[in-house]
């Protein structure tokens, strides 16, 4: 559940962390050759890892039962 | 003889009375009655009778505080409902009353008239405002389900909720009928301990009547204080379900309850590219424009040392040029001077004077010009081109 957990964020916080890099191209004016090639492979990396996640992943079903003793709660 | 023996047994009046509460178990029953005579315990049981409409027959009633408040109905003197329970002989007191387990409206006029009632509370308590409304969080995937296992509904929805990898846990639960609410509710208050990040609850269509369960008012609070999204999937006719106008999603298929789910998946992918083509486009449009810029200064630069080295070149040309045209101009008169010379001594040489004829008188190694520099009787030199001769000068004219 755990790893389920920072997968989903992974994907969330990639998403987050490209529209960070696009923001930066936009904003600088004159880019730092050094400092953008950094963002474009950091880029790279996080697109590369989304897509992986983006592939078809079967779901999982799962029946479980109803907690009996929740309809009690209130009496 | 075994039925004789039975009845010689001799029983306390409690294990009487369970027993009997044993056999009474068998008159499980569905009535239809007035109800009046309504008093509420301090345990929250509420204790009323049931009159039938006809020959006014009475039955006493209880309902406990917890399926009373589930079902949410206001007994009320002259109320008509149907119950549903069995009868059960009240120890302490040894009196006979029916245990209510489902109480609902009698009839469609007063099922609407509770829905009308009920909706127009909770409206106003606030419970269906569009701000209260949460929306489903982007790559969610554990899901918590409760439907009917038994329905088509549950293979509508998973046949279109594509391949995310979408943890889906299911309550199987009756969703019309007698014991329905029951069920949701129990099944809503398992999820609540579930980790899960969004709550579809869904069923087909139906009638007012059979949507019960979902105008039930204990159910749509429950749904309104879920603590992640609900999204709820009821098919319907004309009233809409309390539980889908409380829900922060409500859809009226359980094909469109999956696109509430999948669509942050779906556009993900699309994000995705979009972030490749601008980060990389830009980043490489900004390497072009830096190398263009060096290109452009490079070729500038390039073009001037071309400038400067073709004016050196044609500097250095041109005054070599100059020289050389001035040094052979130079030769030239010298050489024209030399020839002229040349000829001018070739013309003036006194030995080629001599060889012509010509001679050269010296008297006293001075060169005759005038016969005023001789006298008559002096010796002189007579030069010749190949040798000198020795005379006297014998007489002088004019």
């Amino acid at each position: 559940m755990v790893e389920k957990n920072t997968d989903t964020k992974n994907l969330n916080n990639n998403l987050k962390k490209l529209s960070e890099i696009t923001e930066w191209f936009d904003n600088q004016g004159e880019i730092d050759v050094e400092e953008g090639l950094k963002k474009v492979k950091e880029a790279v990396a996080l697109i590369k890892i989304s897509k992986e996640r983006l592939k078809a992943v079967e779901n999982e079903f799962e029946e479980i039962k109803k907690d009996i003793s929740a309809e009690e709660t209130n009496k | 003889m075994e039925e004789k023996q039975k009845d010689e047994k001799i029983i306390s009046v409690s294990n009487y009375i369970k027993i009997l509460n044993q056999g009474l178990r068998e008159f499980t029953g569905k009535i239809i009655g007035e109800v009046s005579e309504v008093k509420f315990g301090p345990s929250g049981h509420v204790y009323f009778s049931l009159k039938d409409e006809g020959d006014k027959s009475v039955i006493s009633c209880i309902i406990w505080r917890y399926k009373y408040q589930l079902y949410g109905i206001e007994l009320r003197e002259g109320l008509k409902i149907i119950a549903s329970g069995h009868p059960e002989i009240y120890a302490p007191t040894g009196r006979i009353s029916f245990l209510a387990e489902v109480i609902e409206h009698a009839g469609e006029g007063e099922l609407k008239k509770e829905y009308e009632r009920l909706k127009k509370k909770l409206s106003e308590e606030g419970l269906f405002a569009e701000e209260k409304k949460r929306k489903i969080p982007a790559y969610i995937q554990r899901i918590g389900m409760i439907t009917s296992l038994n329905g088509a509904v549950i293979a509508d929805f998973s046949n279109n909720l594509g391949k995310f990898g979408f943890k889906v846990k299911m309550i199987d639960s009756r969703v019309e009928g007698q014991t329905a609410a029951a069920e949701i509710l129990s099944s809503i208050r398992t999820f609540k301990k579930q980790n899960i990040e969004a709550l579809v609850i869904m069923r087909g269509g139906g009638s007012l009547e059979s949507m019960l369960a979902f105008n039930n008012e204990l159910l749509v609070r429950e749904v309104a204080n879920f603590p992640v999204p609900v999204i709820v999937a009821i098919g319907h006719h004309k009233d809409v379900p309390l539980m889908a106008l409380v829900a922060d999603i409500a859809v009226s298929t359980p094909s469109i309850a999956t696109t509430m789910l999948t669509e942050s998946w779906k556009q993900a992918s699309l994000l995705l590219e979009r972030h490749e083509r601008n980060i990389i486009s830009k980043y490489s449009d900004f390497i072009f424009e830096k190398y263009k810029k060096i290109e452009n200064g490079l070729k500038i630069s390039l073009g001037n040392f071309k400038n400067a080295l073709l004016n050196v070149r044609i500097g250095l040309g041109s005054s070599l040029d100059k020289s050389l045209a001035g040094f052979s101009s130079l030769l030239l008169r010298t050489s024209q001077q030399l020839t002229q010379a040349e000829k001018i001594i070739g013309l003036n040489d006194p030995e080629r004077q001599l060889m012509l004829g010509y001679s050269i008188t010296r008297c006293n190694n001075k060169i005759v010009r005038s016969i005023k520099n001789v006298k008559i009787g002096e010796g002189i030199d007579v030069q010749v081109s190949d040798g000198k001769i020795n005379s006297q000068i014998i007489n002088i004219t004019k």
